[in-house]
């Protein structure tokens, strides 16, 4: 197994269109990277210019210390899963294994071997003989994804695998491709827009916006130390809420306010806006870090919009202004709609955000 | 009285849709019928009238003295009468009538033992049939028309020339269209079809000159160039809607997987592709087989079999059920071509989704 490097790579496509812009990037060995991102931000392009499907404007490519960036696909030992399996539909399932190695002129035992082993390890033994036509959604890419592990690549990749899957199936999948991918030992970059694949498969998140990188990290990095509004709104379902708030220094400490909220921060927390210059800030919390008290202990209190239970809690959404705030509560009671509710902060989780950079201010 | 207005309704509906689908089979098999059972019938059956539905297998003579010699009838089915078709004492005349008009070969020595019969037998009249034989048209065509075999080949080796152009470069072309972007794609994808926008017979004197001066005139290479130029524009349609049909992804997979462009192709596009290029063969072979027009303007001494059919119609030896006999063998290849195709054809609707 190997590491991948890319070096200030920039994909243009005709004259004006940036895909991918200095783009910066190294995957260690056996890491399970993830590029995250909303549709069109550059991630599937990042991805194509690795397998080399798509030429890169400017830029290099290391798998090692082997540079590849103008070399063919056949050339750089990787492997991909597509978004729609792109199993060869005029070849049986042992051959779809068998193609790459085939072409490598290996002995026909040795390939016979190699098929078995991987298809054993993606549970389709039974299926060799089929055709993709005859096979289910899901069998389909578990052939996809023994026809990329037979190869031993240095370098695994997984463009939306399990975008084509109904949801039952992409869960089972998402760990069984996290085994298979321990089991195999392999350097991974799996692509996909579901955060919630992304926070439970990746060793590392790299978040992706219009083409550059957002934020790289853990995804208890990205989920609890958010780089910027983009990736506290983009990561978490539901999604961090957000408050406009001002900077009140008075004798007792430092007040955040608004219309709704008079919150006195913490010592600890009031330290992060020392350095900050403006007197406005975003207020970030997510949803499971408000938590519901009564009314003498409240920081905030407004009423109850809507409630949806999801059995191991309920989301109640409260209306503040023309803002919507969500709160993940207790399962019980359920909370009618109109009904008061009261509301404090867990303050060593508050991130605060430069409204003009968008960026994180606490770090 | 029916109750059910709706159920009437789809009666009708379906009625008219039968009716519809029997005149359709009606219009496609009555003259292949009318051409086959023509191919069968004798040089005398043919033009009768009326003409019969179907071959006779025998036919019922009757011979008599005359007073130059012998009087041959033949039976008539629909006037239910002996009809005098020859009356001479040549017994070799008598023979090759018997076998070119009414398609019953009797030698002479069987013509001298019906005599004979006549003469010691007493009576007045003998009656005696003989089997037709059915082949003999198809035997005759062959014998009579100018070299309809080197035909035969040359039109197969036009044919297979025609479809080795057009399908080569019309797949590339295709292709082209269908995976990449370039400036002025679609109006150059349309203007491929100008040169179906007109007969091929309007610039076919021009054509002749042209392949003079290549040296192609008269030549199986030249008609198969001409031939190409209309069926690239199909081939370039259909195989350009094949590869579009075809996800990019499964080309991307097998260059991923070690295999070069040309493996690609080989491994994974073409075979896939299969159908689409049966399909457009076939249409290119049907094209170039059957055309006959431009065929005799640009050939001379080297005709295609179109060509010679053509010809058995005119002229002294034209008859029309030995030109149905050969109109019968030109459709023969193509009958067979078509179902050796059908099953690639197949693949496309049914067999295999991509």
């Amino acid at each position: 197994m190997a590491t991948l490097t890319m070096q200030n790579v920039t994909k243009i496509f005709g004259r004006d269109v940036i895909a991918v812009k200095d783009f910066n990037l190294e995957v260690k060995e056996k890491e399970f990277l993830v590029l995250l991102g909303p549709s069109g931000c550059g991630k599937t392009t990042a991805m194509r210019m690795v397998a080399g499907l798509e030429e890169v404007t400017t830029g290099e490519i290391f798998i090692d210390d082997r540079e590849v960036t103008e070399l063919p696909p056949r050339k750089r030992n990787v492997s991909m899963i597509f978004q729609n399996y792109a199993v060869w539909p005029h070849m049986t399932v042992y051959d779809n294994i068998a193609f790459a190695l085939k072409l490598k002129k290996l002995h026909k035992d040795e390939i016979d071997r190699r098929v078995k082993e991987t298809a054993g390890m993606a549970k389709i033994e039974m299926l060799l003989e089929r055709y993709p036509s005859q096979l289910s959604g899901g069998q389909q890419q578990r052939v996809a994804v023994a026809r990329a592990i037979a190869v031993n690549p240095d370098i695994f990749l997984m463009d939306e695998p399990l975008s084509n899957l109904d949801a039952k199936l992409r869960v089972s999948m998402r760990t069984e491709l996290k085994a298979i991918h321990d089991k195999a030992g392999s350097t991974t970059v799996f692509v996909t827009h579901d955060q919630s694949e992304a926070m439970s498969m990746a060793d590392r998140i790299v978040i992706m916006k219009d083409g550059e990188v957002i934020q790289v990290g853990s995804p208890d990095d990205v989920y609890h130390r958010s780089g910027s509004i983009f990736v506290a709104d983009f990561i978490g379902t539901p999604p961090t809420n957000f408050m406009d708030v001002k900077i009140q220094k008075e004798s007792n400490g430092t007040h955040l306010v608004n219309t709704h909220l008079n919150l006195l921060l913490e010592p600890e927390m009031a330290k992060h806006l020392n350095g900050y210059d403006k007197n406005h800030i975003v207020l970030g919390i997510r949803p499971e870090n408000i938590v519901l008290v009564g009314e003498s202990d409240a920081a905030l209190s407004a009423s109850c919009l809507v409630s949806e239970p999801q059995g191991s809690h309920q989301v109640v959404a409260i209306q503040l202004d023309d803002n919507i705030v969500k709160v993940v509560a207790p399962p019980n009671p359920i909370i009618a709609p109109g009904t008061d509710v009261h509301l404090i902060f867990k303050q060593e989780t508050l991130r605060f955000f430069d409204p003009d950079t968008t960026l994180a201010i606490n770090d | 009285m029916n109750k059910n207005p709706i159920k009437l309704g789809k009666l009708v509906r379906r009625t008219i849709f039968y009716l519809f689908i029997v005149t359709l089979a009606v219009s496609i098999i009555l003259p292949v019928f009318f051409l086959v059972s023509l191919s069968f019938l004798s040089t005398r059956e043919s033009y009768s009238f009326p003409l019969p539905l179907l071959p006779s297998l025998k036919t019922e003579y009757s011979l008599t003295h005359s007073d130059r010699g012998y009087l041959l009838s033949v039976y008539d089915k629909f006037d239910k009468e002996y009809q005098t078709v020859l009356d001479t004492a040549e017994l070799e005349k008598m023979s090759v009538y018997m076998k070119n008009q009414i398609g019953t070969p009797y030698s002479i020595p069987k013509i001298e033992e019906r005599i004979a019969e006549l003469e010691n037998g007493g009576k007045d009249t003998i009656f005696f049939s003989v089997r037709k034989n059915l082949l003999l048209n198809y035997t005759t065509f062959f014998q009579i028309t100018r070299d309809a075999v080197p035909a035969l080949l040359r039109s197969l080796q036009i044919a297979g020339l025609t479809i080795l152009i057009s399908l080569s470069i019309g797949s590339m072309a295709g292709y082209a269209f269908a995976r990449y972007v370039f400036a002025g794609r679609d109006v150059l994808k349309f203007s491929v079809l100008f040169v179906r926008m007109f007969p091929g017979v309007a610039i076919a004197l021009h054509m002749a000159i042209i392949l003079a001066n290549m040296g192609f005139y008269d030549k199986p290479i030249g008609l198969a160039l001409v031939y190409s130029v209309g069926s690239i524009a199909l081939t370039v349609w259909i195989t350009a809607s094949v590869f579009m049909g075809i996800p990019e992804s499964l080309e991307e997979a097998a260059q991923v997987f070690g295999a070069t462009k040309w493996q690609t192709f080989l491994r994974v596009t073409f075979p896939l592709a299969l159908p689409g290029l049966a399909a457009a063969a076939m249409y290119t072979f049907l094209g170039a087989w059957t055309e006959t027009v431009s065929a005799i303007l640009l050939t001379q001494f080297n005709p295609t079999f179109s060509v010679v059919v053509y010809q058995s119609l005119l002229g002294a030896v034209g008859n029309v059920n030995l030109t149905a006999a050969g109109g019968l063998v030109l459709a023969i290849p193509s009958l067979i071509f078509t179902f050796f195709i059908r099953k690639y054809i197949q693949q496309m609707w049914g067999g295999m989704t991509i």
